[in-house]
């Protein structure tokens, strides 16, 4: 799959947090300009829409700093945050809902795009890197497994601990597979599986 | 009964690296507001106030402040480069005027004070690199100043030329002003790129055409060069034979044959000699001053809202064809056009669209599937894909 450019946002949903009648007018003409699809919600009420969007404009002054509103905003889509009130408390609280950009009023048509394109950057990259951390986690969570194989080998083959992981090692990219799987079929059959084919 | 008279800034450098394309601008306003001025078919006179930044950018918010303070101007025509546009624009959004801006640029900016009279990027990249791709080649060297025009421009073509399956061979960048050419005159030489995609501005410019024409024409080779800038008066000071063959894209030409555009070449030449020439920021800046003068005519005030108001939409046959106002962006649509300059310093009109084009300033309807279609390579012809151009010699 190729991924989406940060560049390109066309076709892509926006949902717009704000109250500001004026400043409403600014992102939605900027918005359309842009081809963006736009829902609207307002800031008061409890419930966020429950469709699905790929960033939200929100005015961060609208919400009491003292509600449970924000909640509602954590871990969605990507958070352009407006700024009004540059106070240390409205900033906390700011911080919390993990803002991928920001901009500050008043609004002008200038702006919106680097915030889009910065908040869909940002966006991948979480992505990105929630699929590498897990991928480690994988390697961490297998580690025993592959403890095991080498130990496996070692008895088996009568090799020291790193000549029987660089088999292991060599072995599994041969088979195209991972030093985690390969070591699993080890211990599963108790000695370095006999394998004919390759495994894609 | 002596007209009201309306104050108009015009922010004009007429000295420093580009003075040259600002003075043809200038003599252009100048022009228009003298017509205006003598018509009957406007109940208003133009009062022109010129400021002069001198191609020092910071100097253009000075330039403007003035006006606006000084002289009470509501609406300005002026700014070549994008970074004097830039230092404008601050002070046009805070002070609820309007910035008439003729030159086209690389676009990705839409102030609601400014109209954008020159071209937005898909009028005038596009349709050259999509020309470019059908053909001549989908590999392409680049050579271009190191300022955001170059930047921009090179992306776009990157992107285009990568989705069909092409690719950028280099990308050389001069710094501004910068005549020292030899050096990728010879990479090009000895490398023969299909083609080159020259985005250098002035003297650059000048200095590359000029060598690479004497080097080129020595190793017996004609490299095709592509231009979004390139325009008749430049074309003189390159030389006749050295600025012959380049493959430009305009909204505008001097050979643009329209009954308005012939009347309003015979009207320059007879206001300034029979040897000079139009060129595409100079008819611009006419362009400029004439929708301001209907959008005032049309409002009946010269109030920016108003102004901006009446000009939406309002069609003007320019002598480039037909001009209006897009209100969504506050560009203009315009009729994009290829040419290939040749000797006599002048350009060959080979292909224009079929109607205007709506500017599209952030490239967002840009479809990149429909014009990176893979050439069809075989047995030394390219195939080429049918498109939507229609040609007009």
């Amino acid at each position: 799959m190729t991924r989406p450019s940060p560049f390109s946002v066309r076709g892509r949903r926006a949902l717009m947090v704000m109250r500001d009648e004026r400043e409403i007018s600014i992102v939605r003409r900027q918005l359309n300009r842009l081809g963006m699809a736009i829902c609207e919600h307002d800031p008061n009420e409890a419930s966020p829409p429950d469709e699905a969007v790929d960033v939200i404009v929100l005015d961060a002054d609208t919400i009491p700093i003292k509600s449970d509103l924000a909640a509602a905003w954590k871990s969605r889509a990507p958070i352009i945050a407006l700024i009004g009130t540059e106070t240390p408390s409205r900033l906390k609280w700011l911080l919390d809902l993990q803002p991928a950009s920001f901009l500050v009023k008043p609004l002008r048509s200038a702006g919106l795009y680097t915030a889009l394109v910065v908040a869909f950057d940002f966006a991948q990259r979480r992505i990105d890197e929630a699929a590498h951390i897990e991928k480690l986690e994988d390697r961490i969570r297998s580690r025993r497994v592959v403890f095991a194989a080498v130990l496996q080998i070692m008895r088996g083959h009568g090799l020291s601990e790193t000549d029987a992981f660089a088999l292991i090692r060599q072995t599994a990219m041969r088979h195209r597979t991972t030093i985690e799987q390969l070591s699993a079929e080890i211990v599963a059959v108790g000695g370095m599986p006999n394998r004919t084919t390759r495994t894609a | 009964m002596k007209k009201p008279s309306i104050p108009l800034g015009l922010v004009f450098s007429q000295s420093g690296p580009y003075a040259m394309m600002a003075g043809e601008m200038l003599k252009s306003a100048l022009m228009a507001i003298d017509e205006i001025n003598q018509s009957d078919q406007f109940d208003f006179v133009f009062a022109p106030h010129l400021r002069d930044p001198g191609g020092v950018v910071a100097a253009y918010h000075t330039a403007c402040d003035a006006l606006i303070r000084e002289e009470h101007v509501d609406h300005i025509v002026g700014c070549y480069t994008s970074a004097s546009r830039k230092q404008v624009i601050p002070i046009v959004e805070r002070t609820e005027r309007l910035l008439w801006h003729p030159a086209r640029y690389e676009g990705f900016e839409s102030s609601d004070n400014v109209i954008y009279v020159g071209a937005a990027p898909n009028q005038h990249v596009v349709p050259l690199v999509r020309h470019m791709l059908d053909h001549i080649s989908d590999e392409v060297f680049c050579i271009g100043s190191n300022y955001v025009w170059t930047w921009e421009t090179n992306r776009v073509i990157r992107e285009i030329v990568a989705s069909a399956g092409g690719r950028i061979l280099a990308e050389r960048l001069l710094e501004l002003g910068e005549t020292a050419v030899d050096h990728i005159v010879k990479e090009i030489v000895e490398r023969k790129p299909p083609v080159v995609f020259n985005t250098l501005v002035g003297e650059s410019s000048y200095s590359f055409m000029r060598a690479l024409h004497l080097a080129a024409t020595r190793a017996g080779l004609a490299i095709p060069m592509l231009s979004c800038s390139l325009c008749e008066p430049e074309l003189k000071l390159i030389g006749s034979s050295a600025s012959a063959g380049c493959i430009t894209s305009s909204a505008y030409f001097e050979s643009i044959d329209r009954p308005e555009n012939r009347a309003f070449v015979a009207r320059w030449k007879a206001r300034h000699g029979a040897d000079s020439n139009l060129s595409v920021d100079g008819q611009s800046t006419y362009v400029c001053v004439m929708l301001l003068a209907r959008a005032i005519r049309r409002a009946g005030s010269a109030d920016v809202a108003a102004v901006r108001r009446a000009a939406a939409n309002h069609r003007y046959d320019s002598p480039q064809g037909p001009v209006w106002v897009d209100p969504d962006n506050n560009h203009c649509f315009l009729t994009p056009r290829l040419a290939r300059s040749v000797p006599g310093c002048q350009f060959e009109i080979f292909w224009e669209a079929d109607a205007p084009e709506r500017p599209d300033p952030y490239l967002s309807n840009l479809d990149l599937a429909a014009i990176g279609t893979r050439l069809e390579k075989g047995n030394d012809t390219v195939t080429r894909r049918s498109n939507h151009l229609r040609v007009v010699k």
